[in-house]
């Protein structure tokens, strides 16, 4: 049992709802097949573009260089992908994986459209069970999927078997807000416009609230800290963003 | 106080666009920017604390950013007062070197990238040709021109009218002659009060060993 991410032998969470654990990565496929679509267009309303900005201050974390193979987790639509491509370059490489085919599509779709899919490799992969070699890779990153991780633990733990010495995870993620003025306003925002802003655009209100669930129920900054080391990490530590309701955990592997 | 980054690059990236806009409306300058690719200037802010990184890309391209861990080429250091000097300086390398602002590393790649931001020629005609059609564009273009050539004149002119009014109708500040004078006597004045000061300590030093040799 995992005590960080509420997972028992037989239930874990699914936003605020008890779940079977076998059930939970349907229920999030599910989730994600709603969404695809809009799923850029969407983040840009409901963060007020303010993803992009975290986004590039994680790619700067990540001071990847030419030659760098560079492992993007629920990359989605491939925004971080498409970033990496130009910084590792011709003789390096950039995988973009995914659990969810409707998403991959949508962003490989994107990264032809950009015309950068010389260096990327785009697979259907599952966090907890990643099928590469160890000591493969030199970055990773996760933005914004591990909260929907049913085994959040395990896939830190592939994560690092991956990883080459030396190498570095960045888990882009929402977290605590640090003021509890902004504490609850973020609340208030979360729980009403957020739902109403999915109705909206995707008319999937009940998406966009599992979303709003899943953030609240993911570990905070100090916990998910704890959950990297545990995995195997070193020189662990993360950095706020926007009042902590975002926080970009790094991990390096000794 | 610990800034945050999102803000930080939220900053970086307005900069960055702008200079990107300004370069592809420069014809030649990214041909030349490409010639100093690797170089990586570190700006160290000391107050407020704040530290980014210009570098130039392989494409010649600006980017900023707020962390980087291989080493810059070249570092500067100094307060927001500093660099402010040096930013509204009419000659900004002299006032970068000449001024409070520490450089490290080196510096012949930051005098290069100096001498392409001196000489950068923005076609401005070219975006509002490109949005409106070549007519109206140049048309356009004819009027900002004279507009801002203009608003130049008025300017040099409404400087040079002020001045003079300050000077001589008003007589609110001393002609530049007058403050000249004024600090010459004034320093005058410290070197004199300087030598009264240790002609007083010589005769008092002597005084206190006359009067010893009495006693």
């Amino acid at each position: 049992m995992s005590s960080q991410d509420n997972l028992t032998d037989d239930s874990t969470d699914f936003g605020y709802e008890r779940v079977k654990t076998a059930e939970k990565a349907g229920r999030v496929r599910e989730v994600f097949d709603s969404v695809a679509a809009q799923y850029d267009l969407m983040n840009d309303l409901m963060s007020g573009g303010l993803h992009r900005l975290w986004k590039r201050f994680t790619i700067e974390l990540s001071a990847v260089r030419s030659g760098q193979t560079v492992l993007d987790i629920a990359g989605g639509t491939g925004d971080l992908a498409a970033k990496f491509s130009k910084l590792v370059g011709a003789d390096g490489k950039v995988i973009l994986a995914d659990i969810n085919a409707a998403m991959l599509s949508v962003g490989r779709d994107r990264l032809i459209d950009k015309g950068a899919l010389s260096n990327i490799d785009v697979v259907q992969a599952d966090a907890q069970f990643l099928p590469f070699e160890d000591n493969s890779i030199d970055c990773i990153t996760i933005a914004f999927g591990l909260r929907n991780v049913t085994d959040k633990a395990k896939a830190l733990r592939s994560m690092h078997r991956v990883l080459k010495p030396g190498g570095r995870l960045l888990v882009l993620e929402f977290s605590k807000p640090t003021s509890p003025l902004l504490s609850k306003v973020y609340d208030a925002y979360s729980f009403s416009a957020l739902p109403a802003m999915g109705k909206l655009i995707t008319d999937d209100a009940d998406s966009y609230r599992y979303l709003a669930e899943s953030i609240r129920k993911h570990p905070d900054q100090e916990s998910l800290l704890e959950m990297v080391e545990d995995a195997g990490f070193v020189d662990c530590r993360y950095h706020n963003m926007t009042g902590g309701i975002v926080a970009v955990h790094r991990g390096i592997k000794g | 106080m610990e800034h945050d980054p999102a803000v930080i690059a939220g900053v970086s990236l307005a900069i960055e666009t702008v200079i990107a806009k300004a370069v592809e409306l420069s014809p030649g300058t990214q041909s030349r920017l490409k010639q100093l690719h690797p170089l990586a200037i570190e700006i160290h802010c000391t107050q407020p604390a704040l530290k980014i990184f210009v570098s130039v890309e392989e494409d010649g391209g600006i980017q900023i950013a707020s962390y980087r861990e291989t080493k810059a080429t070249v570092s500067i250091e100094g307060t927001w007062l500093d660099f402010s000097r040096v930013a509204t300086a009419s000659d900004p390398a002299a006032a970068l070197i000449n001024g409070d602002v520490k450089i490290s590393g080196d510096t012949a790649p930051l005098m290069q990238l100096q001498t392409i931001v001196g000489e950068l020629d923005i076609d401005w005609e070219a975006p509002i040709v490109n949005a409106i059609g070549p007519v109206l564009g140049h048309q356009l273009a004819q009027v900002i021109r004279a507009i801002t050539a203009a608003s130049g004149t008025t300017h040099r002119r409404m400087k040079r009218q002020l001045s003079e009014f300050i000077l001589e109708e008003a007589r609110l500040s001393p002609p530049k002659p007058e403050l000249d004078s004024f600090f010459t006597a004034v320093d005058d004045l410290v070197l004199r009060t300087d030598r009264i000061e240790s002609r007083l300590k010589r005769i008092k030093k002597r005084a206190a060993s006359l009067t010893g040799a009495i006693e």
